[in-house]
């Protein structure tokens, strides 16, 4: 692991490495509510951050402004600077189809569509790429693989994604997003409605991934996040409170918010 | 600094805290009452040192189960984290200040009263004291989280290390001058070396008590001045 060096901001300086996504001073709004205030920070490139914060603070608005999905709802914006590789994705010229196939993402309720294993991943391939039936296999089994789930699917590949338990269902859509070969995956909650084995096989899973993939999860859990991730941003009330390597926020944080609400004092 | 939201996470972590309070307690009579038994021959006072160390290890024992007890239970981070790690170390060290302190009692009765004259123990005596002020303030300082006395406090095992030297010394001429000291003399090295590893748990518990308090770690090299290992007997 590469070191990062902590400054006397309350932002672990990622320079070191090579910047995936870098959030300028971003604002965001619920119509007049401000809900995320000045948010500046760097995500390295395939490493795990993870947003920690109570409900209400900002972390899954700003896991959703990462991909713009924020935009499927009325009076929601956002101002200020996303830079995917250095460039904005806020961008009006920005393809939004496009950034969602570079920008994955994967919710707190499994989603699978309401077809076959074999369908809920060719499915979003079919979207963007001409490919033959022997490729698509193999697609779909190469992603089955990467999310852990082709030894105990490939015998039933036609059976409806309904079908399979709440952590293959979860795994099943990593599998769709993987499939449409994404450079980030944002993780909202993937593991809070699995119970602790399919939760320790999405987390085994997370680990694997990053050698591929930028990744960001939201968790309230935070002995999770402090097991899959390398760095972690603790947010409080729309603005983010501290940034830094994962280990220096859960052994000894800078900020006595953060040390309050990892430690269970908030409120 | 706040309570926690679950109440009973906060009386966990107390009951840790009452422990090393407890711990630090027996530690320095521990230590007060070897030296003095061993200064006095009084054999009594060595004999409840030594039943004394029993119940330092029950106490560490109990420590032990509710430092597992409380990660397993509540995973704890940051501040509260250290405070636990840290207390589970502090408390390795606090027993094996009492195991020393055990140890010199138990040479009481051989270092005997007609062999052991009064100037033998003087430099001794000596030593005991500043170990003995150095076990009290480590736990009281760690009490009142005071962190700059502690760095202070473990730069100031350096004045023992300085002591063992001087009465390592000291001994061997005593041994030289006169053959039948040398079994004394020998008990008291013996006494001595305890009395200046003691000192060496004391830095330890400096160190970890720091950690907690602060989330840093003092510097790893302190000066060590203990050159017994490099003077020989003069000629």
């Amino acid at each position: 692991m590469k070191p990062m060096l902590s400054t006397d901001l309350n932002v672990a300086d990622t320079t070191v490495e090579k910047a995936k996504i870098e959030v300028k001073n971003l604002n965001f709004y619920y119509g007049q509510s401000k809900a995320l205030k000045d948010i500046n920070l760097s995500l390295p490139e395939r490493s795990v951050t993870a947003f920690i914060g109570p409900s209400g603070c900002g972390k899954s608005t700003l896991l959703r402004v990462l991909n713009r999905i924020y935009e499927l709802y009325p009076k929601q914006s956002a101002e200020g600077q996303v830079l995917l590789d250095g460039k904005n994705i806020l961008d009006r010229s920005q393809d939004l189809n496009l950034l969602r196939t570079k920008i994955g993402m994967v919710f707190q309720k499994p989603t699978p569509f309401p077809m076959s294993i074999y369908e809920n991943i060719a499915f979003g391939v079919r979207l963007y790429e001409k490919i033959s039936k022997a490729e698509m296999d193999s697609r779909v089994e190469s992603a089955l693989k990467r999310a852990a789930l082709w030894n105990e699917v490939k015998d039933k590949l036609n059976a409806s994604g309904q079908s399979l338990s709440g952590g293959q269902q979860q795994r099943l859509c990593i599998a769709r997003t993987v499939a449409v070969k994404p450079e980030v995956i944002l993780l909202d909650e993937p593991a809070s409605a699995l119970d602790p084995l399919s939760t320790a096989k999405i987390e085994e899973l997370i680990d694997e991934l990053q050698a591929d993939y930028t990744i960001v999860i939201v968790t309230h859990n935070m002995q999770q996040a402090a097991r899959v991730s390398r760095q972690t941003a603790f947010m409080y009330l729309g603005e983010l409170v501290e940034f830094d390597r994962t280990e220096k926020i859960f052994t000894s944080p800078r900020e006595k918010r953060t040390q309050d609400y990892i430690t269970g004092r908030f409120g | 600094m706040a309570e926690h939201t679950v109440a009973s996470f906060d009386e966990d972590l107390r009951q840790i805290s009452r422990l090393i309070n407890d711990m630090g307690d027996l530690a320095g009579s521990m230590v007060g009452g070897s030296t003095r038994a061993l200064l006095e021959s009084d054999n009594a006072l060595a004999q409840r040192v030594v039943s004394d160390d029993a119940i330092m290890d029950a106490r560490q024992r109990e420590l032990d189960d509710r430092a597992i007890t409380l990660i397993a239970k509540r995973q704890p981070m940051a501040d509260d984290l250290r405070h636990v790690v840290g207390s589970i170390r502090m408390a390795g060290d606090l027993e094996r200040i009492g195991d020393l302190a055990k140890n010199i009692a138990k040479r009481v009765g051989s270092v005997g009263v007609s062999t052991a004259p009064r100037d033998l123990t003087h430099s001794i005596d000596s030593m005991a004291q500043l170990v003995l002020i150095q076990v009290q303030a480590v736990i009281q300082e760690y009490t009142v989280g005071d962190a700059t006395a502690l760095a202070k406090l473990r730069n100031d095992d350096e004045r023992i290390d300085v002591k063992y030297t001087s009465v390592f010394r000291e001994l061997l001429t005593y041994m030289m001058e006169d053959p039948r000291n040398i079994t004394a003399c020998t008990h008291l090295l013996f006494c001595a070396k305890n009395l200046e590893r003691i000192g060496d748990h004391v830095t330890n518990i400096a160190e970890n008590a720091y950690y907690v308090l602060t989330g840093t770690q003092l510097p790893a090299n302190r000066p060590k001045q203990d050159e017994t290992a490099m003077s020989a007997p003069a000629a």
